[in-house]
């Protein structure tokens, strides 16, 4: 079918598809998000093909197999899942496939093996809702992924896509302007800006040309929802910026994509072409007069990109620098007109918040952060992925009952959020709820959403300093304070955990950072005070220790802290001595070994090979 | 062309609208410094940070780049604020911890207080000199001369100007222009024997028939006459003897 | 003088616009590994565009490369969660193993080693991506084996 001239055909396509489909039909979700993929995902997917095609007459059944976006649940990888039993597979190897199609497809029988079982209560979990990193789940930005396939245009139709788009199409710009403001959604990329407001201020500027842009330079470490997003659900993005275009009355649209995230650019490029062919970009939307298309842009690497005017240069083929946001992008943005500039996530949620209106929105979330955000729950977690919850959930129970606690039952120390951009809140301050305004007077942020667990093995002053390190390689070198402050603070902090720094260490380290706060041209200078003051405000007990007593009480900063074998635990296997590249561990064959102290270089590669548990930091 | 009246360290001045604080404050007698700022170059300013004041507008305070800030109707400028001083002092100590051969810094920081660094110098890849890696050079060579012989490059605290690949460029006619606007004198121009050297090329200098200086680059002249059309016997002479 | 139609082959898959310059030089770096000086100038010519500000581009982006690239890239990915997870201990025994520096080539040509922020793929943690290849859960121990299996293939 080639291109779809009005609303009325776009109905009777979807009924079509649907038509063509048997409800009933078993269904194989292969996960193929980037995770999964790493995981050998697609041997998997081929296992299930080979064996349908070999069966396919004896099963006497049509199974359709889907390669579909990231579930999220990125940990157990390669997850399949299967319907409409419902149930989910972890960790599936391509040996496991004939015991699936024989035992769960055929007979519906669970295989326990392949289930969750929750590591503190042993209870095991087939079914894909009730795993509690599922449960507790309110699916809007991520709505379809992992139960569609991204690169099938007619599975995003046929689970309701573009829906929101002709309910758009049907109302006045200024009504749909109203109905984002009313929904109270907040930009997802990191300012948490209302988004009707700005939206509203670049409708207010007089001009013949406008845009809109897709924020995907997704650049927080331990962030991984616009990934996901784009990988796995394309097309909700695009519908998301074809409605605001309309809204706005933009005819240009680009999205600024990572070019570290291939299958993501891969996905998007396939959607658009996909969107177009259908008529649903491109010339005339829909038969409705109204022009409009989205051109990719790939990022080069630079995380200041991320930031909006170094992001629009960036586009327009210059180096990203930012430049002083005294007149804003709304106003004058890329080449210098009114422009919007959202993220992936943002977008996302506008087809839904169209449909389902603005009033069931705001009725998700806080008073100030309106509806669900995507959390991306990383670091020393026992459940690591991507998590979407109603705003206002507390810092606990997305680390304890979604993320199922600390990995190895070590102990809960912080959560880092916001990127180079936040901060660290301290496990004491846990029942804090996650919401803009919550986490910004806590000396963090929200960010695009990383939420980064750490345990007792983690270093602060190292966690400050990686951040610090971080944004020195980043730092555009335009401005002074963040060009040559940073750099500053980096010796400040390297000095402190190699055990150089005195008291006035961290006196000079609050000093850089009032200067770049205040002095600093962009928001990568003015926030990057955030790692280093919250960790000095909420552990300067580790600050302390590293300055006075010159130790690292977490066992991170290797001019503090010295390896030794535990006698007791030491069985003599003799693997750590093969294996140091100093040759300085010694002893018998099933005997205790020793560490010469005065040779080893604390790389940790005897800690990391030890089946023991018998090399210690101290 | 509209006037708004803007308030500046408690005086009311008139200006026009969308000037930038720091030349009203100059046309005014108030002393705002700045480095990477040139008025006759719409790309420059907003780098260097030492031209920081506070902007009140609306019951909000924010320390603004006074080289790029438009002034606006119910603006109210302070320059002589104790935080912004203090911020100015931080900037300053960087840049002075990052080329201690510059004397135009020495004698602004002078100007601002204690001029010690506390700092750990710097040690980059390369001589840094005097470079405050501002981009005014850049961006005179973009915007007033149109060649585009040097940019701004790498990023972080090793952002110089440079030639492409750092190599003598085809395409620098050898004026001199980023020399000259060069707030830390760091850009080396020789002359010699009628040979400019400049960004490491060596120029023809034009002599004047009159007074027999070498006053222009034979570059120079060939691309003013390339593209402006202008007769090549008019740089026969110097311009003190046309 | 440099064959130009390797790169006038790229150039023409885009649009004559300044828009395109960045998606050119990946390309470039992508066929290439890396940026060459002759390809900056050929862009320069037939965009129009000063060469001094593609130069800059190319020394601005951290996906662009100026200088020959190794056969292999190895990429250590020092996001946050795998900074926490082991990622500082992986990239230092790359460094004392293979005898080069971040962002260094091997002295034989076989591998470039680099840092990249964040991959997006914080399950895995620590992640090594070895060309287009990704390797979750990477030990600093077991590191070298799996680039001595990618050397060999």
């Amino acid at each position: 079918m080639g291109a779809i001239n009005t609303i009325e055909q776009l109905e009777a396509y979807r009924q079509e598809i649907a038509a063509g489909i048997k409800a009933d039909l078993p269904t194989v979700l292969v996960c193929f998000g980037t995770g999964c993929q790493a995981n050998g995902a697609r041997p998997v997917a081929e296992a299930f093909s080979d064996i349908i095609e070999e069966q396919g007459l004896e099963l006497n059944v049509n199974i359709g197999i889907k390669t579909t976006g990231c579930h999220g649940y990125c940990e157990n990888g390669p997850l399949v899942a299967l319907q409409p039993q419902g149930i989910l597979y972890l960790k599936v190897k391509p040996e496991d496939v004939a015991e699936i199609v024989e035992k769960t497809i055929r007979s519906g029988e669970v295989i326990e093996r392949l289930i969750y079982q929750d590591k503190t209560t042993s209870d095991m979990v087939a079914e894909y809702s009730e795993i509690p990193f599922y449960k507790h789940q309110h699916r809007i930005a991520l709505r379809n992924i992992g139960a569609i396939d991204p690169t099938n245009i007619d599975d995003y139709i046929l689970a309701g896509g573009y829906s929101g788009l002709v309910k758009a199409l049907g109302m006045k710009p200024d009504d749909i302007i109203t109905e984002i403001e009313d929904s109270g959604l907040r930009g997802r990329g990191g300012g948490g800006f209302p988004t009707g407001t700005k939206w509203r201020s670049c409708v207010a500027v007089d001009s013949d040309v406008r845009y809109v842009m897709c924020n995907c330079d997704e650049g927080d470490p331990g962030a991984f929802m616009d990934r996901s997003i784009m990988e796995g659900d394309p097309h909700s993005v695009i519908e998301g910026m074809i409605i605001g275009a309309l809204a706005m009355g933009s005819h240009t649209g680009y999205v600024y994509i990572r070019d570290e995230y291939p299958l993501a650019v891969k996905n998007l490029t396939s959607a658009l072409e996909a969107a177009r062919e259908k008529g649903l970009l491109g010339e005339s939307i829909l038969g409705s007069g109204f022009d409009f298309d989205i051109k990719i842009s790939r990022g080069g690497g630079a995380f200041v990109c991320g930031e909006s005017s170094a992001l629009m240069r960036s586009v327009a083929g210059e180096v990203g620098e930012p430049r002083a946001k005294y007149i804003r992008s709304v106003e004058r943005g890329l080449y210098d007109k009114p422009t919007v500039l959202n993220n992936v996530e943002t977008w996302a949620n506008v087809p839904e918040i169209i449909m389902k209106g603005a009033e069931w929105y705001a009725g998700l979330g806080t008073e100030g952060s309106k509806g669900t955000k995507v959390f991306s729950l990383v670091g020393k977690v026992n459940n690591t992925g991507l998590v979407e919850v109603p705003m206002g959930i507390s810092i606990r129970e997305l680390v304890e009952n979604i993320g199922g606690g600390v990995l190895n039952g070590k102990k809960f120390k912080a959560v880092q959020t916001g990127g180079p951009s936040g901060g660290c809140i301290p496990e004491r301050l846990s029942d804090l709820p996650v919401d803009f305004d919550s986490l910004t007077e806590a000396g963090s942020m929200m960010g695009s959403g990383g939420i980064i667990v750490m345990d007792e093995e983690t270093c602060m002053v190292d966690v400050a300093k990686y951040f610090i390190n971080f944004l020195v390689e980043e730092s555009c070198g335009k401005c002074t304070p963040c060009r040559d402050g940073l750099p500053r603070m980096l010796d400040l902090l390297t000095d402190i955990t190699e055990g150089r720094g005195g008291e006035e260490h961290v006196a000079m380290l609050e000093e850089l950072c009032d200067l770049l706060t205040w002095g600093a041209l962009c928001g990568l200078g003015t926030s990057a005070a955030n790692p280093v003051l919250s960790t000095i405000k909420y552990f300067r007990d580790e600050y302390d220790a590293h300055i006075f007593d010159k130790k690292c009480p977490a066992g991170v900063c290797k001019e503090l802290i010295t390896y030794a074998i535990d006698p007791e635990a030491c069985t003599g296997c003799r693997l750590c001595a093969k294996n140091c590249p100093q040759e300085c561990i010694t002893g018998e064959r099933k005997e205790p070994h020793v560490i010469d102290t005065a040779e080893c270089i604390k790389c940790g590669l005897c800690r990391d090979v030890c089946t023991f548990d018998a090399v210690r930091i101290s | 062309m509209e006037k708004i009246s803007v308030k500046i360290d408690g005086r009311t001045f008139e200006a026009a609208k969308d000037q930038c604080i720091l030349e009203v404050a100059h046309e005014n007698g108030i002393y705002i410094p700045s480095l990477c700022y040139n008025s006759e170059v719409a790309s420059s300013g907003g780098s260097c940070r030492v031209c920081l004041v506070e902007a009140h507008q609306g019951g909000r305070m924010r320390l603004v780049t006074s080289c790029n800030y438009p002034v606006r109707k119910g603006l109210e400028v302070k320059t002589d604020t104790p935080l912004v001083h203090r911020i100015r002092r931080g900037v300053l100590e960087l840049l002075m911890a990052r080329v201690p051969d510059s004397e135009a810094i020495r004698e602004m920081a002078a100007a601002e207080g204690p001029t010690d660094v506390r700092f750990r110098l710097d040690e980059g890849e390369y001589d840094r000199y005097k470079c405050i890696a501002c981009a005014l050079c850049t961006n005179v060579c973009a915007d007033v001369v149109g060649v585009f012989a040097i940019g701004m490059v790498n990023r972080g605290a090793d952002k110089k100007p440079d030639t492409p690949y750092g190599k003598p460029s085809d395409v620098c006619i050898g004026c001199g222009a980023c020399a000259y606007a060069c707030p830390t004198g760091a850009i080396t121009m020789k002359e010699k024997d009628g040979v400019r050297r400049i960004w490491g090329r060596d120029f023809d200098m034009v002599t004047c028939s009159v007074c027999g200086t070498p006053y222009i680059p034979q570059a120079q002249v060939d691309w003013i006459v390339r593209t402006t059309g202008k007769d090549r016997s008019f740089f026969d002479k110097c311009p003190d003897h046309r | 003088m440099t064959d130009v139609t390797q790169f006038d082959s790229i150039i023409d898959r885009y649009e004559r616009s300044e828009e395109s310059l960045l998606a050119i030089l990946q390309d470039f770096q992508r066929e290439f590994h890396y940026v060459p000086e002759e390809g900056i100038r050929r862009l320069s010519e037939v965009m129009e565009v000063p060469e001094s500000k593609i130069y800059a581009m190319g020394t601005f982006y951290k996906a662009l490369s100026l200088t020959p690239r190794g056969r292999h890239t190895i990429k250590v990915c020092t996001g946050t969660a795998c900074h926490l997870k082991g990622a500082p201990q992986i990239l230092e025994t790359l460094e004392r193993e293979l005898e080069v520096k971040r962002n260094g080539t091997t002295t034989d040509g076989e591998f470039t080693l680099e840092c990249v922020n964040c991959v997006g793929a914080c399950a895995m943690a620590p992640l090594t991506v070895i060309d287009e290849e990704y390797h979750g859960q990477t030990r600093s121990s077991k590191i070298m084996d799996i680039v001595k299996k990618r050397a060999e293939s």
